[in-house]
């Protein structure tokens, strides 16, 4: 028997498995070699037989069994959850693909407000005189989570996206039943620009392009950081560009953290502000702080801001 | 079967979004309702507030996978506005090949991987076969041809601007970089590769598998509606900027900039959706899903698009235009020829696509104008593969975001999709008597909108 | 709600925790919720130390190294002391309040300062708590 594969998209964008599906052919050759048993974005695998019965809406979440599971997104409402319980009771092994299961993503910078607020911003607009909001609909937990926080994961593959060649790397070692090796260091790391140690005092906004020569390489680049540009490669997790220039940096962009911290645990915006300080950088130049954890504030990273008392 | 029921369809499946669908059934087994509910929120409407505008299009991207470019550029676009920033013309025409080349597998994506199965497998079929995995066992070389193509598309993008998912070469401003010659001439060479494609598919397409279906065409989930998206002032179609044109049932229409939007469309909410839905305020009828008297309901999307423009600018497209129009009218309302729009429209995104990297300005070095963030007020549009998206911010004195709101493709869809499913329901279920391949059907009916 | 505030005091080898074992041997009074971690410099604790120790559960945090210009390790304290802000806007951002961390210098023959500034932390995290608007809704 082949072995099964079982795939979930909760709370993201579909952008992970579109980076698998750029994997072309090499992806077709994989779907030779294993048996898909679910995956709703490709086929019509459903949680109940819709036929089973009266149904009033709600009812159990029914997955197959598999030797491997991949789940996207993070999990934000009363359905994701059930569905991330149902895939980590069914698959022997589960890997958290992409950055918002690995650490919440992007949408978990909803954590910085309530799940109430985040419903009244959304449904305020729209007809004023009829400004309800959704009942039937699955219920918003109070935080956007990432997956290893709700169910344990076997493996953390990050990336928003994931390199599309990782991926299958990743399954392929597990169906050889090896254990993948995704040990990294920054994006840093692989990126060739010139770095000369010494840092601008201040941060610019991006609102103007780098400085650099575009008949040149990337390696004739100054480093973006260095030239005050905001740039998290040194808090990130490598990767994006295989052992080549990161992604962004090729597009003369500075990186903005996509695949979360360098340490699986770590805290990007706090590692960002000491690395800025302990550079003589004035950290106080940057606006919205907390963006520094926009693809990282699962884990409780991003509270709601506690509104207290001025007292003293 | 004495009992009213509701049957589910949970999930909605080969479709980008997470929704489900209930079917309700009275007493007599007749559909008494049906919903299509969309059952995730986000919330990007909270959290991009307070965020540097500049921010923005590297934040809203994450809406979609399937079609970060598009959310990208409205959001870039929507900064320049705020800030009061005016591209370069070749920041503007580098933005535009972006985005064409990102309909081109958006496109190759939803026919051959989500939709085709039912066509070419059959709408009957069982599940685990009726999907792409089937394909490539009954079609392998079809199959390579179009995994090929479709990561060829992605890897044009990847190769010029650094990340084909979610991008970040767009910037408040213009571009983030310049085109080389060398980089010019390897993409053209591509955007030709891709171009025979199209022809192929739409040919294929029209051999093998709508002449099979021409019933089904008409029929599955029909329903008469307006149509919005855009044009040019000459009334060709427009993917990247445009005005935007409302048309009626009847064929009449209005223009309009896409900074009027809130004169034209209204929102609505619904209890069983976290969905809002759109429809045209201007038409004066207000808002109705009642199925044998909708109001204010209009579709967007390729088939929408080709109803409203005059004529399409490039010439196998503009062929193609003519034939459809001679099958099917205009506006043709059949709900499944949203695909054969979506193959024509890939004609025209792969021969702009050419077109634009033959303008020789497309390789000047002046990309981006300094931008300078301040208060204001941007609305942002582009053409979406699912249809005209519409990002809308303002901003304080820092030039961070104070309110935003956003109408995706989708969203426009959701009316007209609850009334294709209620209409498929009814006319495909009698006495209670649902099947595997009625459910199917009735899906088919929702991917036709890919939404 | 009256139990006294948990802090966990960072005190570097040579200066505050020589202070901390005389204070010890004096008998001077300071609240006994303080677990005293000994480091080799101030210099050396990192902010994700501080972050762990609150999100762990304690209410305060302190660094307490030895006197600007005095540090063992030459500059090991003015590194602290520049880390010390960057702490203090970051505990906001992540929803503590700032007053939660202090950095202090104290010498090794200075027991009766460390016990004042272990009181008045106290202090100021007990009146923290009084002032705490509402739990709003913060469950862990
Ligand atoms: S990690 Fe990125 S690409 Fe993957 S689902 Fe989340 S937002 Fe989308
Ligand atoms: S800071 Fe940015 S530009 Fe500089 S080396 Fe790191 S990734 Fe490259
Ligand atoms: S450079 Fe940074 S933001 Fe860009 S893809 Fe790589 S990790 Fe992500
Ligand atoms: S040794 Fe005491 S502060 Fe450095």
């Amino acid at each position: 028997m082949l072995p099964r594969l079982s795939f979930e998209c909760l709370h993201g964008c579909s952008g992970c498995e579109m980076a698998l599906l750029d994997c072309g052919e090499q992806l077709l050759g994989l779907f030779d070699r294993v048996e898909i048993v679910h995956f709703p974005l490709l086929m019509d695998h459903k949680y109940q037989n819709p036929l089973s019965g009266a149904s009033d809406g709600e009812g159990e979440i029914i997955l197959p069994e598999a030797e491997i599971g991949l789940v996207s997104g993070g999990v934000a409402n009363t359905e994701q959850l059930q569905v991330a319980r149902a895939m980590r009771a069914q698959c022997r092994t589960l890997i958290s693909l992409g950055t918002c299961a690995t650490h919440g993503g992007i949408p978990a910078l909803r954590n910085q407000w309530t799940s109430e607020a985040t419903l009244q911003t959304v449904f305020a607009y729209g007809s004023p005189e009829k400004a309800l909001l959704p009942g039937e609909v699955p219920a918003l937990l109070d935080r956007v989570y990432s997956v290893d926080e709700q169910v344990a994961v076997d493996v953390a593959l990050p990336g928003c996206p994931p390199r599309p060649e990782m991926m299958l790397e990743v399954i392929e070692a597990l169906l050889r039943r090896e254990s993948p090796d995704l040990a990294h260091k920054s994006v840093c790391e692989t990126c060739p620009v010139i770095r000369q140690g010494k840092g601008q005092g201040t941060m610019r906004r991006f609102l103007a392009n780098a400085d650099y020569d575009p008949e040149e390489p990337v390696d004739q680049m100054r480093c973006l950081l260095e030239q005050g540009l905001l740039c998290m490669g040194p808090v990130t997790a490598g990767g994006c560009g295989g052992r080549e220039t990161p992604l962004c940096i090729r597009a003369r962009v500075p990186c903005r953290g996509c695949y979360g911290p360098v340490r699986p645990g770590g805290n990007q915006l706090l590692d960002m502000m000491n690395g800025l300080a302990s550079n003589g950088i004035d950290y106080r130049s940057l606006v919205d702080r907390k963006s520094l954890l926009r693809f990282s504030g699962g884990h409780g990273l991003l509270k709601p801001a506690r509104n207290r008392k001025e007292s003293n | 079967m004495p009992k009213s029921q509701v049957v589910s369809i949970h999930p909605v499946t080969r479709i980008e979004g997470q929704a489900r669908v209930d079917i309700h059934l009275d007493e007599s087994g007749r559909v008494s309702d049906a919903r299509v509910a969309i059952s995730a929120l986000r919330g990007f409407e909270q959290f991009v507030i307070g965020r540097p505008a500049e921010e923005i299009p590297r934040i809203v991207s994450r809406i979609c996978g399937i079609c970060p470019w598009m959310h990208h550029l409205a959001a870039v676009k929507a900064v320049d506005g705020c800030f009061g920033a005016v591209p370069p013309p070749t920041g503007q025409l580098l933005r535009e090949l972006c985005q064409v080349i990102a309909h081109i597998h958006d496109k190759i994506l939803h026919f051959f991987f989500l939709a085709a199965p039912d066509f070419v497998l059959g709408p009957d079929g069982d599940y685990s076969v009726r999907n792409i995995m089937g394909l490539v066992r009954q079609e392998p070389e079809l199959a390579a041809r179009v995994a090929r193509m479709r990561q060829l598309g992605q890897a044009m993008l990847a190769r010029f601007a650094g990340k084909s998912i979610h991008p970040v070469a767009g910037v408040a401003g213009g571009f983030s970089k310049p085109m080389l010659e060398t980089e010019r001439r390897e993409l053209a060479a591509d955007a030709l590769v891709l171009l025979d494609f199209a022809s192929f598919a739409l040919d294929y397409a029209k051999r093998s598998v709508f002449s099979r279906f021409r019933e089904e065409l008409q029929s599955l989930g029909a329903i008469t509606t307006g149509f919005l998206g855009a044009v040019d002032a000459q009334g060709n179609l427009r993917l990247y900027d445009g005005l935007l044109r409302l048309m009626r049932p009847d064929g009449s229409w209005v223009d309009f900039p896409a900074s009027d939007y809130e004169r034209h469309l209204a929102e609505q909410v619904e209890p069983w959706s976290y969905a809002k839905m759109v429809y045209a305020k201007s038409w004066g009828e207000g808002f109705s899903l009642n199925p044998a008297a909708p109001m204010g309901v209009y579709r967007v999307n390729t088939l929408a698009r080709l109803n409203v423009c005059d004529q399409v600018a490039t010439p196998r497209a503009q062929a193609e235009l003519e034939d459809f129009r001679a099958q099917f009218g205009r506006p043709a309302q059949g709900t499944l020829l949203y695909h054969w729009a979506r193959l024509i429209e890939l004609v025209y995104a792969c021969e702009r696509t050419v077109e634009l990297l033959a303008d020789e300005r497309i390789t000047d070095p002046l990309v981006r104008t300094p931008a300078e963030s301040k208060a204001g007020r941007g609305i942002g549009h582009v053409e979406a593969p699912r249809g005209t998206l519409i990002h809308d911010y303002s901003t304080d004195d820092n030039g961070c975001i104070t309110r935003a709101n956003l109408i995706v493709g989708t969203t426009h869809n959701i009316a007209p999709m609850n009334l294709s499913v209620r209409q498929a329901a009814a006319s495909l279920i009698c006495d209670g008597e649902v099947s595997e391949s009625i459910l199917n059907r009735i899906e088919m009916a929702i991917r036709a909108y890919d939404p | 709600m009256s139990r006294e505030a948990k802090i966990i005091a960072f005190c570097c080898n040579w200066c505050s925790y020589a202070a901390a074992d005389l204070a010890g041997i004096s008998r001077l009074q300071y609240p006994g919720s303080i677990r005293i971690i000994r480091v080799m410099c101030s210099g050396m604790v990192h902010p994700e130390m501080v972050i762990h120790a609150l999100d762990k559960g304690a209410d305060g945090v302190m660094i307490i190294g030895c006197h600007l210009g005095e540090c063992h390790y030459i500059r090991g304290n003015e590194m602290a002391l520049a880390r010390a802000e960057v702490i203090a806007d970051t505990l906001e951002d992540l929803g503590y309040e700032s007053e939660r961390f202090r950095i202090a210098w104290v010498s090794s023959a200075e027991p009766e300062r460390l016990a004042e500034a272990f009181r008045e932390m106290s202090a100021r995290l007990a009146s923290l708590r009084e002032t705490d608007a509402s739990p709003s809704g913060i469950g862990e």
